[in-house]
Parts: C-alpha cells; sequence; structure tokens
C-alpha cells in the first residue's frame, strides 16, 4: 500500500478514534500537539490501526515511536 | 524533602512523562492528601529499611507494574477480556512466582496514593467509617494486601476490641505486616472460605478482592455469613481494570450493584471514580477504568 494512501485512511482513525474533526497530520505530529490523544486513546487509536490494517503491532514497536511518521513506517512495513 | 516527593523525584528521573502525568494531580489534592499520603510512605520507608530495601526499589517496582498495565490494558482493549480466566492461570503466572509477586505488590503500595482514584476510595473509608460502625467488638479486613485500611481504621477508631486481617498469600500478609507494624492485629494466613461461621463481625473491608476470583458472588455471601445482622460492610472493586492478576471483569457499575443485591446486601453509600482525569463520556467510549466503592448492610 502506498504511503500516501496509508496517511489518508491513519487521518479518519485518528478523527473518528480522537474525536479530532478536521485534523491534519505531518510526519512530525507528536502527541503533544494534539488535545485528545493522551495514554487513553492512544491504545484505543493503536488497536483501531491494527484492526483497520489487519496488522498487529510488537510492544518494543507501539514504545519506540515519536511522531505520526515513525506509527506509518511501521504500518508500512506490515501492509502489502 | 517529604517521602511522597522523594517518590515522584525518582519515577521522574527513570520515566518523564509518567512524572508528568501524576504530580500535577497529586499536588492538586491538598494539604489532607499529602498529610495522609507521606504518613504511610513514611511507614513504608521504615519497612524498607528494615528489609535492606530502598525507596529506587520501590519506584522500580512501580514502574515495573506500569509496564505490564499497560501491556494488559492493550489486550484488553483488543479482546474485550482480562487476560486470565482462572484463579490457576494467576497462580501459575503470578502468585507462584516470587520475583512478579514482589514487584507487584510494592508497586501497589505506591500506587495507593499516587494514583488519585486510589486516594479518593481511602479518603472515602476514612470521611465515612464512624457512621457505619455502631457496635465496636470487631473489625475483619478480608485481603489484607498493603494493611493501609486497616492502618486507617486502627487510627479512626482504635477502641474497636480486635482487629483481624486475613489473606491468602503469604508475602502478603508479610507486607501488610511489615507496613502496619501493630501489635494490635491479629494476622491469619488462610483462605476466607475456611473462616468458621461462629465468628460474626461488627465490620468487615474487602478492598480490591472480587476481581481476584472466579466466582465473586461466592465471596460476597461467605463475606455476609461474617456479618452480625447490624454491621456494615465496605468493598471496593474496579470496572474496566485490566491487571496481571485479574481475573472477573466488571464492565459497569450496574453489573456490581446486581451482584451485591444477589448476594443480600444493600447499598448505604457509593462511590465511583473515572480513573483517568477525563469526562464520564470520553471514559465510557475508551473504556476507562473507574473504581466502585461503597458501605453495605445486610438487606
Amino acid at each position: 500500500m502506498e504511503r500516501s494512501k496509508i496517511f489518508i485512511e491513519l487521518t479518519e482513525l485518528f478523527i473518528d478514534n480522537l474525536d479530532e474533526e478536521g485534523l491534519v497530520l505531518k510526519d512530525t505530529t507528536t502527541a503533544m500537539e494534539i488535545d485528545g490523544w493522551d495514554s487513553l486513546t492512544h491504545i484505543i487509536l493503536v488497536v483501531a490501526i491494527e484492526k483497520h490494517f489487519k496488522i498487529r503491532f510488537t510492544s518494543r514497536e507501539i514504545h519506540s515511536w515519536k511522531n505520526v511518521g515513525e506509527m506509518i513506517n511501521s504500518i508500512e512495513k506490515k501492509v502489502e | 524533602m517529604t517521602t511522597l516527593d522523594a517518590l515522584i523525584a525518582k519515577i521522574r528521573a527513570k520515566n518523564p512523562s509518567h512524572a508528568d502525568k501524576i504530580e500535577p494531580i497529586t499536588q492538586a489534592l491538598g494539604a489532607g492528601f499529602h498529610k495522609s499520603a507521606n504518613a504511610f510512605f513514611e511507614k513504608y520507608h521504615s519497612y524498607l529499611k528494615r528489609n535492606n530495601l530502598s525507596l529506587d526499589f520501590s519506584v522500580d517496582c512501580y514502574l515495573h507494574m506500569i509496564e505490564d498495565m499497560l501491556e494488559e490494558r492493550f489486550n484488553f482493549i483488543r479482546t474485550g477480556n482480562y487476560s486470565n480466566t482462572s484463579f490457576d492461570d494467576v497462580e501459575q503466572r503470578v502468585y507462584g512466582n516470587s520475583e512478579i509477586m514482589k514487584y507487584h505488590m510494592h508497586g501497589l503500595v505506591l500506587a495507593q496514593y499516587l494514583w488519585f482514584d486510589q486516594y479518593e476510595r481511602i479518603f472515602f473509608f476514612t470521611e465515612n467509617i464512624e457512621r457505619f460502625i455502631q457496635n465496636r467488638n470487631n473489625y475483619l479486613e478480608i485481603g489484607g494486601g498493603h494493611g493501609l485500611y486497616t492502618l486507617e481504621a486502627l487510627n479512626i477508631i482504635p477502641d474497636i476490641k480486635q482487629f483481624d486481617l486475613v489473606d491468602i498469600s503469604q508475602s502478603s500478609l508479610d507486607l501488610a505486616k511489615g507496613i502496619i507494624d501493630d501489635p494490635r492485629i491479629n494476622f491469619y494466613l488462610k483462605n476466607i472460605f475456611d473462616f468458621t461461621e461462629e465468628e460474626k463481625y461488627d465490620f468487615i473491608t474487602m478492598g480490591e478482592v472480587l476481581e481476584h476470583v472466579e466466582q465473586p458472588l461466592e465471596l460476597l455471601k461467605k463475606a455476609g455469613d461474617l456479618l452480625r445482622e447490624d454491621g456494615s460492610f465496605y468493598l471496593t472493586t474496579p470496572i474496566n481494570a485490566p491487571m496481571i492478576d485479574h481475573i472477573y471483569l466488571f464492565n459497569n457499575e450496574e453489573e456490581i450493584r446486581t451482584m451485591i443485591d444477589q448476594a443480600g446486601f444493600k447499598i448505604e453509600l457509593e462511590k465511583i471514580v473515572i480513573s483517568e482525569k477525563v469526562s464520564a463520556e470520553k471514559a465510557a467510549k475508551n473504556k476507562a477504568p473507574l473504581m466502585y466503592a461503597a458501605f453495605l448492610k445486610k438487606k
């Protein structure tokens, strides 16, 4: 799957799960920059991403992400 | 520097983002909280020193427990269930592993005051226990854990003639005994189901025990058998709160109320606290953990 398509689908997942209408994601976006992205919603979001893309992240991957770009790198490696 | 401040500083050094989460909340809780937290943590620190352990050891245990909780929470959101389905699962995974038991129990000791919902539970207990204890012959705590409730009861109502604490775990009992460090308390290493029903209590406390058993209704009924007809029962249990040793999942407060009713109790006073600083709507949507506590009497 192309990175740009992952980006679009991921943005929809962020909007749905964080209740952040009109959210624009960038590779450099971090949790600090989005009000609704806290420790509680992070887990919901990650599990929603897993279900949507039919993938499973390891704990090490989840802990390693510093921004949205790194999250997309993990998704890109797992989806065909 | 107070013991609480020292603990938070040590957490900050090892896990800054977690310190960012808990420090502002504990700071905002006011003088009563700080007095109570430091009194307990000083007793706990004395226990650590007597056992050649340090606050650093304790903080490491706490952070290890936090990591476990995160793993359990991912599993819970993925599956909708707790990872344990039986007492045997937990026995094999946690109770039978002394290293895991050690860090998990010491981690829980710190959580009693570092997590505001845990403190709310203690505060609800200390604020109201005198209203609900008519006769002062005896007091029983089932599943004493860290011993905090019995310690508070002892401070608030020292004229109770007999304080008993029963726990199924030797290491849990040793920890409670070590922290409370008071000869007025009788400690029993026993399964509560082995307590004879000739013994009836004026007041029973059972904090965070129901979620550790496969059949919580039977445990509630047993507590009812041990309670005098005019006695009071303080119960707490969490909702949507996965941990490495939790078995029984309560999905909402209504499930707990129904079970309380089935066990023959009525609710006199209850308190529910969302364990994260979020709205009720957001908590429900994201299955945030809730703390449920209530004073009960027999119907």
